[in-house]
C-alpha cells in the first residue's frame, strides 16, 4: 500500500512537472530552447540582462562593464549581481545554444524547479498538503504574475529559488555541517539579487523568534545559522564591497510607501480571488499550531509579510516578492484545503488528494473557468525583438571597427533601449520628441537631440582602491547623457523603414536619402525593416540643412 | 561499509540515469518543435551543471537526506558554486569559457575525495 501511494505521489509528480514547464518555456518559448533571435523578449530589462551575459561571454568575466553598457564609459566596474549572468554563460557554451536562449531558459528552469523544492519543504510537514499546494504555482506563469519572467525581473526570481532553497537548508539544519548548505546557498542569494538576502533575513528572524517563542531553541541551530552566515558573508566579501559601495550609495533606503508599482502591473492579495478563503484557513490552521509551525508556513508567512514591505521602503523589492507568491503561500492554500476537509473526512489518505490536485490543476490551468478563481492565461508573443532588427544589431556587431560610434534615428522599439545594446558598439538614440518636432516644422537637420541609452540603474562606478569607488555621471556635463548631437560625427546611422506610424519611418527615410547624396555616405546593410549608412568623412558636413 | 557506499553508488548513479532519461522525455513533450540534438544537449548541460557536482558533494549527507531532496537541494547547491567560483575565477583571470568542464569536475573530484575512505573502488 505504501509503495502504491509513493507511485502515485511520483506519478502526479512528474504530470505537474510537464504541466509546469508546457504552460511556462513551452508556450512563451514557442516550444522551443534554439531561437533564431532572442524570442519572448518583453521588456528593455530583459535585454540588459541578456546582453550583460553576452558581455561578459565576449570578456571572459565581470570585472568591468561593457562600454556600450556603460553609456561609453570604459572600465566601469560590474555592479550587478554576477550569478545569473555565469551560470547563463557557462550553459550557452556547453548547450550549445546563445545566450539569449540560455539566460531566458535558465530563469523558466529554476522557476519550475522552486515549486518543486517548496514541494520537498512542505512534504516534510505533510505529504498529503504538499500535494494540494502544488497546483497553486501554476499561477506564477499565469499575468500579472508573469512578467517577473517576461519583463526581466530574472536576477530577483533566481534569488528567490534559493531563498526557497535556503529554506530546505534550515530545515535541515539538524544534520551534521549543515551549516555548508546554509552558508553556500545565502551566498549564491546574495550573488543572484542582494536584495532578496534581507528578506530571507526577516525569514530567519521569524524562524528564530517562533522557535524561541516555543522554547525550542537550541544553542546549536543559532550556532549553525551564525557560522552559516558568516561564511556566506566571507564567501560573498568581494561582491558585497561593490554592492555597498555602488547600489546603496545609489539607491539608499527610504522610509516611504509605495502602494502600487508603477513599473508594471502588480499583484495584489486580492488577486487571488475566492482562493483567499482557502489560503485564509491555512493561515488560520497554523496560526493554531503556532509552537510547532513548520518551516513552510514559516517562510510563508515571512514571504506574505515581505510582499507588503512595499508599505515600509522596499519599494519594487517587495513587489517582487509577489511574483514568487503562489510558490510561498501554497502551503496555506494545502492546508487550507486539508483542514477545512478534515472536518468531514476523519481519515485522511492519497484516495482523497489526489482528486483534488487534479480538480485544483484544472481549475488554475483554466481549463474549466469559473469567475473570481484565478487562472493560467495563455501569453505568447515573439516578443520585441524580430528577425530584422536583430540581423542589423548583429550586422553592427559583427562588421564595425570596435569603437564606432552608432546613431539609431526613430523605430517603434527603440524606447526599449536595452536591446540597441546588442549591437555591441557605443550609440546614441535621436530623442522622440525632437525628432516628431522637427518632422511637424517639416526641417531635415545635422543637429538632433539625442540620448545616450546605457544602464545607470545604480549609476555607473570606477574603482580606484579595494574601498574606493567614484560616481562618475556627476563628472560629466548633462549634455554627455542628453543633449544636441551632430549626426555627421557618427561611422553609422542607423534607420527604420517601417513604423505603426508610417510618417515618422517616411521621415527616416527622407534623411536616410539625404544623407546618401554625399558620395563618402554608403548604404552598407538594408534589410526590410533596418537600413544602416556608413559615413566615411566623419565631422563633415554630410547633410544639407533645409525645409522640406 | 565500503560495500553498502559502493551499492548506493551504483543504485543512485542508475537513479540519475533514470532521472535524465524522464527529464529528456519531458523536454521532448514541452519543446516538441525542437531538434532532438539541442534537446539531448541542453538535458546533459543541465545535468553536468547541476546534477552530477552536487550529487558527489552531498553524498556526504547520504544517510540523512533522501535521494530525491539531495538532487532538489543539490540543483541551488551546484548553482551557487558554480556560479559564485566562475565569477571570482574570472576576476582572476580565467576565461569562463574554461569553466565549463573545469568547475562542474573539480566538484565531482572534491565529492568523491570526501567520501573516498568510504567507497570500494
Amino acid at each position: 500500500m505504501i509503495k502504491i501511494k509513493l507511485e502515485l505521489e511520483k506519478v502526479f509528480l512528474v504530470i505537474f512537472l510537464v504541466i509546469l514547464f508546457f504552460i511556462g518555456p513551452g508556450v512563451l518559448l514557442d516550444y522551443k530552447i534554439k531561437h533564431d533571435f532572442p524570442y519572448g523578449y518583453m521588456a528593455s530589462d530583459t535585454f540588459q540582462h541578456q546582453v550583460r551575459a553576452e558581455a561578459i561571454k565576449d570578456a571572459g568575466n565581470f570585472r568591468y562593464e561593457a562600454p556600450y553598457i556603460s553609456k561609453g564609459l570604459e572600465n566601469a566596474v560590474g555592479i550587478y549581481p554576477p550569478l545569473i549572468y555565469h551560470i547563463a554563460v557557462i550553459y550557452s557554451y556547453l548547450a550549445g545554444i546563445e545566450t539569449y536562449d540560455s539566460i531566458y531558459f535558465l530563469v523558466f528552469f529554476f522557476a519550475v524547479i522552486s515549486s518543486l523544492a517548496m514541494y520537498f519543504i512542505i512534504r516534510d510537514f505533510n505529504r498529503n498538503v504538499a500535494l494540494m499546494s502544488l497546483p497553486l504555482g501554476i499561477l506564477i506563469f499565469s499575468y500579472p504574475l508573469l512578467i517577473g519572467i517576461t519583463w526581466g525581473n530574472w536576477p530577483s526570481l533566481l534569488a528567490q529559488f534559493f531563498l526557497i532553497q535556503f529554506a530546505f537548508s534550515l530545515m535541515k539544519i539538524d544534520l551534521k555541517n549543515s551549516y555548508f548548505l546554509i552558508a553556500i546557498i545565502f551566498s549564491a542569494m546574495i550573488l543572484s539579487h542582494t536584495s532578496e538576502a534581507i528578506f530571507a533575513l526577516i525569514f530567519v528572524l521569524l524562524f528564530l523568534m517562533i522557535k524561541l517563542i516555543s522554547r525550542s531553541l537550541g544553542k546549536r541551530e543559532l550556532y549553525v545559522i551564525l557560522i552559516g552566515l558568516f561564511i556566506s558573508l566571507i564567501l560573498s566579501s568581494y561582491y558585497i564591497i561593490i554592492f555597498m559601495n555602488t547600489w546603496l550609495k545609489a539607491q539608499p533606503y527610504h522610509l516611504y510607501q509605495v502602494p502600487i508599482w508603477l513599473g508594471g502591473p502588480s499583484f495584489y492579495i486580492l488577486d487571488f480571488g475566492w482562493l483567499l478563503i482557502l489560503i485564509t484557513a491555512g493561515i488560520l490552521f497554523s496560526i493554531q499550531r503556532f509552537r510547532n509551525m513548520h518551516i513552510s508556513f514559516i517562510l510563508a508567512f515571512a514571504m506574505l509579510l515581505g510582499g507588503f514591505l512595499n508599505y515600509a521602503g522596499f519599494g519594487l523589492r517587495a513587489f517582487q516578492i509577489r511574483f514568487f507568491w503562489p510558490i510561498y503561500l501554497s502551503v496555506f492554500f494545502g492546508a487550507g484545503i486539508y483542514m477545512l476537509l478534515k472536518f468531514i473526512v476523519k481519515k485522511w489518505n492519497m484516495v482523497y488528494t489526489i482528486p483534488l490536485f487534479i480538480v485544483f490543476t484544472v481549475l488554475l490551468t483554466g481549463l474549466i473557468k469559473i469567475p473570481s478563481i484565478p487562472h493560467y492565461n495563455r501569453a505568447t508573443s515573439e516578443g520585441l525583438m524580430d528577425p530584422y532588427h536583430w540581423a542589423a544589431l548583429t550586422w553592427i556587431s559583427k562588421n564595425t571597427e570596435d569603437n564606432s560610434k552608432i546613431y539609431f534615428f526613430y523605430g517603434d522599439i527603440y524606447g526599449q533601449n536595452a536591446l540597441l545594446r546588442n549591437s555591441k558598439r557605443s550609440h546614441h538614440l535621436v530623442d522622440q520628441d525632437d525628432f516628431v518636432k522637427s518632422l511637424q516644422e517639416r526641417k531635415i537637420k545635422k543637429y538632433y537631440m539625442s540620448n545616450l541609452p546605457g544602464d545607470d540603474g545604480g549609476s555607473i562606478w570606477m574603482r580606484s582602491g579595494i574601498f574606493a569607488f567614484k560616481e562618475i555621471p556627476p563628472t560629466k556635463p548633462s549634455e554627455y547623457f542628453f543633449g544636441s548631437q551632430d549626426i555627421c560625427k557618427f561611422d553609422y546611422i542607423v534607420f527604420d523603414k517601417v513604423s505603426r506610424q508610417q510618417v515618422l519611418a517616411q521621415y527616416n527615410l527622407l534623411i536616410a536619402s539625404e544623407l546618401l547624396k554625399k558620395d563618402y555616405v554608403t548604404k552598407v546593410f538594408e534589410n526590410e525593416v533596418v537600413i544602416i549608412l556608413k559615413n566615411k568623412n566623419i565631422g563633415g558636413d554630410c547633410i544639407e540643412e533645409r525645409s522640406f | 561499509m565500503k560495500k553498502e557506499v559502493s551499492d548506493l553508488l551504483k543504485k543512485e548513479l542508475q537513479y540519475i540515469g533514470l532521472l535524465f532519461l524522464l527529464a529528456l522525455a519531458i523536454f521532448k513533450v514541452v519543446f516538441f518543435k525542437e531538434d532532438f540534438i539541442v534537446l539531448l544537449r541542453s538535458v546533459l548541460s543541465l545535468f553536468w551543471l547541476f546534477v552530477l557536482p552536487s550529487y558527489f558533494i552531498l553524498l556526504y549527507w547520504r544517510e540523512n537526506l533522501e535521494f530525491i531532496e539531495r538532487f532538489v537541494i543539490g540543483i541551488a547547491v551546484s548553482a551557487g558554486i558554480i556560479g559564485m567560483s566562475s565569477y571570482y575565477l574570472g576576476l582572476i583571470g580565467l576565461n569562463i569559457k574554461y569553466h565549463i568542464f573545469l568547475l562542474p569536475l573539480a566538484l565531482i573530484l572534491i565529492g568523491m575525495s570526501i567520501i573516498k575512505k568510504d567507497i570500494k573502488f
